[in-house]
């Protein structure tokens, strides 16, 4: 079973955006991080998000998953307004994300990681846990098959009963994807989920992320490696000094002399993209 | 002797509550609870209040006197810590974390110590409640010393059913929430999970058994005054909880035999050194000191870590040959 398998059938629609940020601003004691952001992440697409560092890239995935307040501006998830809403009312709305600096939940297993995951469990109820036990088993027995799956798609079967804590870099970032995956999202945030991870898993994890693309997930990701852009982004949002400096495909970017002036530098030419 | 045997069953099991309580606020939600103490106190004299009859004819000063037989007077202290815990949970809890909540729950268990033992007429100051009547002591005939051994065994039931009801907590979704949050509130929020709310929830259950706790110290000893409640005392929670081993509900139990039974309670109950009367008193809390210095360093986990949860217990099929991992 692939990631889409194991996400079940949902509707692909064509390039409405699932995402819109609007004049998104923050600044940290008067150093403007985003500086009037505004771009839209077309829906069911794999979308890049990149830049110089520092050019405020994980602020607005931070500001669009609700980590961080932004000072003016707008974000929309679809039609509605999600501006400054708290994490966890966003993640409700099918937003998931992933860390640049993986945040697995360290003290549970592998698999109970995942299972912290599915929006509305019967056991976080007081009242369910003491007079509905039968309901809350079911559940956990349902969840816990479908964890196993994903687990196993993911390449983590056989650490699925150890610490999250004690996994290695790479695993730690197919966690944090599977983690994000069991909470069935329609939306993905993917913050560098190519740093620090050898070649051979670099390899997997854009197989990962376009199987997600498959099953109507609506991706975003933040990434350095061009290589990885190319192959598997539909599209490309380029962020430098906190503005959005230009947005198309990546073909069409090569050729674009700002992004290659603030991503690149002055000294390598267009050419070094190719 | 039996006296003796009863009083340190007592408080086994009384300690045993006191750290489940701690252990679903610190050790299962991360929540730095430095006011535990306090939520014990208003367990203690709530159920004391609710039992005493009006304060007119005592000579003591103290609100409600309702008059209420046991265990509804226990439950509903109980209840009055949970709703303190309420109070100080929507105040504090909703915008505060980690050392600055700790700074803030330290500062009101002070703040809550000098009110009650200055305000009088709220659970008469200095002097506390004292003459609570023995729950079951006349409709059973229990004299003095009956009453200890019965009573004892009475905590030991309470404190085994709210194992049950905290061991199923600590299995259920809701567990695994809370050590989500304590784990990375930042990466459960992620996930859709409400902090504020499933802390808020931790917080209600532990100030539930901190209530109880309390609630069944003053039935026991009949009287209950600001020095059984130093602000220091949370601290021995505390070390019951690290030297048990946080997240641990056996671990909860080890922790209270050894630190509040033997480290403690049963000191007391030594042959004094000669020449050195009272000598061994004021051992205990240095002992508790050495005890949690010596766990932290050489054994943080506690005597009993936190168990892990394999896929086997959720009730499904291992499979024969698992894929390889990368």
């Amino acid at each position: 079973m692939n990631a889409a398998g194991v996400l079940g059938s949902t509707v692909q629609t064509a390039r409405a955006p699932a995402l819109r940020c609007e004049g998104i601003t923050k600044a940290f004691q008067g150093v403007h991080a985003v500086n009037g952001a505004a771009f839209d992440v077309p829906e069911g697409q794999i979308t890049a998000l990149i830049g110089p560092n520092g050019a405020g890239k994980t602020t607005v995935v931070n500001i669009l998953s609700g980590a961080m307040r932004c000072d003016d501006g707008r974000a929309f998830i679809g039609q509605t307004d999600v501006t400054n809403w708290p994490s966890y009312k966003i993640a409700r709305l099918g937003l998931m994300r992933t860390f640049q600096l993986s945040r697995e939940l360290g003290g549970l297993t592998v698999l109970e990681n995942l299972l912290v995951a599915p929006a509305h469990q019967a056991g976080e109820s007081f009242v369910n846990l003491l007079f509905r036990p039968a309901l809350i088993r079911n559940q956990e027995r349902e969840h816990a098959e479908r964890a196993l799956q994903v687990l196993e798609v993911y390449g983590l079967y056989p650490q699925r009963d150890i610490r999250a804590r004690e996994l290695s870099g790479g695993q730690k970032k197919l966690l944090e994807i599977a983690r994000a995956v069991m909470a069935s999202p329609k939306i993905l945030l993917l913050d560098e989920p190519m740093a620090g991870v050898n070649p051979a898993l670099i390899e997997r994890i854009g197989g990962y992320i376009l199987d997600l693309k498959q099953s109507g997930v609506t991706v975003l990701m933040i990434e350095h490696n061009l290589n990885v852009v190319e192959k598997i982004c539909d599209y490309v949002i380029v962020l430098a000094e906190g503005r959005t400096l230009a947005t198309g495909r990546l073909s069409e970017l090569r050729e674009n002399a700002d992004v290659v002036r603030a991503y690149l530098g002055e000294v390598i030419d267009a050419g070094a993209l190719r | 002797m039996v006296y003796y045997v009863f009083t340190l069953v007592f408080f086994l099991f009384d300690y045993f509550i006191l750290a489940m309580g701690l252990n679903i606020q610190y050790g299962e939600a991360g929540i730095l609870n430095f006011a535990y103490i306090g939520f014990v106190a208003i367990g203690a004299y709530f159920t004391g209040v609710f039992s005493l009859p009006n304060s007119l004819n005592t000579g003591q000063h103290y609100i409600l006197g309702l008059g209420l037989p046991f265990p509804i007077n226990l439950l509903l202290g109980g209840l009055a810590a949970m709703c303190f815990a309420l109070i100080v949970a929507l105040i504090a809890l909703r915008r505060l974390r980690t050392d600055y909540l700790a700074i803030v729950l330290i500062s009101l268990s002070l703040v809550l110590y000098d009110f009650c033992n200055n305000y009088v007429s709220l659970f008469n100051g200095a002097d506390g409640l004292y003459n609570v009547p023995e729950p079951f002591a006349k409709a059973l005939g229990l004299t003095v010393n009956s009453f200890i051994p019965f009573f004892a065994c009475v905590t030991a039931a309470v404190s085994l059913l709210m194992w049950f009801v905290m061991s199923r907590v600590m299995r259920s979704p809701m567990g695994r929430t809370f050590r989500a949050i304590r784990d990375d509130e930042v990466a459960a929020a992620a996930l859709g999970k409400n902090v504020f709310r499933m802390q808020l929830k931790a917080m209600l259950i532990g100030s539930f058994y901190a209530g109880i706790g309390g609630g069944l110290l003053i039935q026991f000893g009949g009287s209950f005054n600001p020095t059984a409640w130093l602000p220091g005392e949370t601290f021995v929670v505390f070390a019951v909880l690290i030297v048990g081993g946080a997240g641990n509900n056996i671990g909860m139990f080890v922790g209270a035999l050894f630190v509040e039974t033997l480290l403690i309670h049963l000191p007391a109950f030594l042959p004094e050194i000669p020449g050195h009367p009272g000598l061994i008193e004021y051992f205990d809390s240095a002992l508790v000191g050495i005890v949690l210095m010596a766990m932290l360093w050489f054994r943080p986990q506690g005597a009993v870590p936190e168990r892990l949860r394999r896929a086997t217990s959720f009730g499904v099929r291992e499979r024969l040959e698992p894929k390889s991992g990368q």
